[in-house]
């Protein structure tokens, strides 16, 4: 009873991710691309807590700070090169 | 007990960040595509992250996930609205 709703749990973030990288591949526009990685990178972050419970080990919830951090960057680094370049 | 519930939390901000997905895939403007992700992801992310803390009921575990979420409700809306910004840009110099 403990794992089985945590294995339902990964495999809907798995077709999460399927869907958002559908919408990567054929974004007609490349703001489209950097929301659809903005929201790969949340799907990541929510499957590493879900393994975290999995696995029980609290250790991993330090790999979803860093995770957060580096999506930020990413996502304002591109937008506002996309910005400047016009 | 306790580990159940905090089980069905994590299944229902799972559910959350599925349906922003399947929004990002079937919507057709990229202001409803923003709207989908960044509401579903944030409101799904809490739910994960009780979820998670219900299931250690640890103090560093619930100080790590009041530091997550803090960060993530104040840069998800910083995100959307660059991301808006630079699509506005883009359309009308050109």
């Amino acid at each position: 009873m403990n794992g089985l709703l945590i294995n339902i749990a990964l495999f809907t973030l798995l077709f999460a991710f399927i869907l958002a990288f559908i919408r990567l591949l054929k974004g007609p526009t490349v703001n489209d691309r950097i929301v659809a990685l903005d929201l790969i990178a949340s799907v990541l972050m929510a499957f590493i807590l879900c393994y975290s419970v999995l696995v029980n080990k609290a250790i991993y919830i330090d790999i979803a700070i860093v995770i957060s951090l580096i999506s930020f960057i990413g996502t304002i680094a591109i937008s506002t090169y996309l910005k400047q370049k016009r | 007990m306790i580990g159940i519930i905090g089980n069905i939390f994590i299944l229902l901000g799972c559910l959350f960040v599925f349906i922003a997905a399947l929004g990002i895939l079937r919507f057709t403007d990229l202001h409803s595509r923003l709207h989908a992700t960044t509401k579903a992801t944030s409101f799904g992310l809490l739910l994960i992250l009780i979820g998670v803390s219900l299931h250690y009921l640890a103090i560093m575990v619930i100080v790590k996930s009041v530091l997550i979420l803090l960060f993530i409700y104040l840069t998800a809306p910083l995100a959307a609205h660059s991301i808006s910004h630079s699509s506005k840009k883009n359309t009308s110099e050109e």
